[in-house]
């Protein structure tokens, strides 16, 4: 088999593994989804500020970033760490894999969650809250592909100051969480303030202010280049990061 | 450096230092394609950074090494295709059966063995369709083993294969490895136990504080087949040592009715103190003629002071 062949089969058993673990998807898909239903039936119908888009649609956008993020760098960042601890990593270097076969099947099938998850999510919306598919579909596809590369390379670059599996839920949660809360993610935060000026430096924001572009309608493309990137200035810090830092075998104890 | 067909690995003057800690100070030695060589030390001696040096997963401070003609450390691909390696963790995705991981693992080499046989050969049919975090800790070690020899590798590293194993599971171990030296592929295996590397090795390497302190076959090592011979008895009643047939200068020892010397060759004081109990009626009850084992060789070899 080639390297591109290689790569299609770990998809495929990162699906199979990733769906059998329930924990992994109830983070990813029963968190936003849950907090959809709640916020969708308890939201009045406002407008979210800066936007033309109800609070309860607003809130699509919000859990679709906050799927994302816990598809892409929390479920990339823990299953790294679980992998380095038990060895499984460095078995895999043992092989003749290439690494881009073994992370690009990885991220492959995290691509394919982030698309289920954006179906379910947007599904939720256009059938409930009267959300419109997105006015700009093209726009949309890009920020989401962005938002991978973006939490994806996070997720990698996390896993270096992360000792052990044991603490790597903390670690992880511990530095997005003040982020998610400041960033808009569970109530529009309004531009301008000081909290906003705050997530301006982070990614996250810039992930949900692009989505709502590209979800509301209006002239243009509906792409949002500064937000882009500021998120892909994060994808290539972390990128530069995790490739000399690394770590295929846990630390020594 | 020379390279020699007949060698799967060849190591000289390997050094490796974490830090201020000399790990390996210059150690040397060689495997022949098809041989089992046994890597015996104490813990922190420095045999796992040997192999994994050997394996590709540590880069080295000085020295030569060499397998299958590759430097490990450039990390080929063609010459990870040749290599299976069990480390002491069994290291498997949980969630992936173990049909899954044996067929995901042998998608990765050119020429792997078929999924059933590997199978068959770790005995784990009755469990090929379980999820791999069901299995008892053996049959995870089972998979690990069959793991590696899905890539049909011409070169096997064991690292410290059969601990924890109960008696019986040993032994499968050792026909397993036995039946992959009958194979023709090379096997380099570090361990705890005399009694495996005694049955398996063709060859012992002994390394204590980064030296290789004796190498040789496991029946000869550290000079075992010509080393001092225990012969106890029980002194038959009513004799006292000094009447006893030996020669001058043996200085038997006495302890609570038990005599007991050391001697290089037995053969004649053994004739001489049968003949003797013979011609008095006596019997030399609990007579026992020991060479050293590979274990007291073992442990004289490494409980010497090095530097």
């Amino acid at each position: 088999m080639n390297d591109l062949m290689i790569a299609k089969e770990q998809v495929r058993y990162e699906q199979k593994a990733y769906w059998r673990n329930p924990m992994a998807a109830v983070f990813t898909f029963m968190f936003p989804v849950v907090f959809l239903v709640v916020v969708g039936t308890s939201a009045g119908s406002f407008r979210v500020p800066g936007t033309s888009l109800r609070y309860d649609q607003y809130t699509v956008v919000a859990m679709l970033t906050f799927g994302l993020i816990a598809a892409c760098y929390t479920n990339l960042g823990m299953v790294v760490c679980n992998r380095r601890d038990s060895g499984v990593l460095k078995r895999m270097r043992g092989t003749p894999i290439a690494i881009g076969s073994y992370m690009g099947g990885i991220i492959g099938s995290i691509m394919i969650n982030v698309a289920v998850l954006t179906i379910v999510v947007v599904g939720i919306g256009m059938s409930f809250y009267h959300l419109h598919f997105p006015y700009h579909p093209l726009a949309t596809v890009v920020t989401l592909v962005v938002g991978i590369v973006t939490f994806c390379a996070l997720g990698l670059a996390v896993t270096i100051i992360i000792p052990n599996a044991d603490a790597a839920p903390a670690v992880i949660n511990g530095i997005y969480f003040p982020i998610i809360f400041i960033s808009g993610v569970f109530y529009p935060i309004s531009n301008g303030s000081v909290l906003s000026k705050i997530a301006d430096w982070f990614p996250i924001r810039h992930m949900i202010t692009a989505l709502v572009s590209a979800f509301e309608g209006g002239p243009g493309s509906g792409v949002r280049p500064r937000d882009l990137v500021v998120m892909l200035i994060w994808a290539a810090a972390a990128l530069v990061f995790t490739a000399r830092r690394f770590r295929w075998e846990p630390r020594h104890r | 450096m020379p390279a020699d067909a007949d060698l799967a690995i060849s190591v000289q003057g390997l050094t490796k230092s974490y830090g201020s800690v000399e790990a390996l100070r210059g150690i040397d030695f060689d495997v022949r394609r098809g041989e089992v060589l046994a890597l015996l030390g104490p813990n922190g001696a420095g045999k796992t950074t040997a192999v994994e040096i050997l394996e590709g997963y540590r880069k080295r401070d000085g020295g030569t090494v060499s397998v299958f003609g590759i430097d490990p450390e450039r990390r080929d691909r063609g010459l990870r295709a040749k290599v299976g390696i069990v480390l002491q963790e069994c290291a498997v995705d949980p969630y992936l059966t173990v049909t899954e991981a044996i067929t995901q693992r042998s998608g990765l080499y050119p020429r792997p063995r078929p999924v059933g046989e590997v199978i068959g050969l770790v005995g784990l049919e009755a469990k090929a369709r379980a999820r791999v975090k069901t299995l008892s800790g053996g049959q995870q070690r089972r998979l690990d083993l069959g793991l590696a020899l899905v890539g049909n590798p011409e070169l096997i590293f064991l690292d410290e294969p059969t601990t924890g194993f109960d008696p019986s599971a040993r032994h499968e171990a050792w026909d397993v490895v036995r039946g992959l030296c009958a194979e023709g592929r090379t096997v380099v295996l570090t361990t705890h136990y005399m009694d495996e590397a005694q049955v398996l090795a063709d060859s012992v390497t002994v390394i204590a504080a980064g030296r290789v302190v004796a190498s040789g076959s496991p029946d000869t090592l550290g000079g075992r087949d010509h080393g001092m011979t225990t012969v106890r008895f029980v002194l038959p009643s009513g004799v006292s040592v000094g009447t006893l047939p030996l020669p001058v200068g043996l200085e038997p020892q006495q302890r609570g009715g038990v005599v007991e010397f050391r001697i290089d060759e037995p053969t004649e004081v053994l004739h001489a103190l049968t003949g003797w109990a013979v011609e008095r009626g006596e019997v030399l009850s609990g007579l026992t003629v020991n060479r050293p084992s590979l274990e007291d060789v073992y442990l004289a070899l490494t409980s010497r002071d090095l530097p």
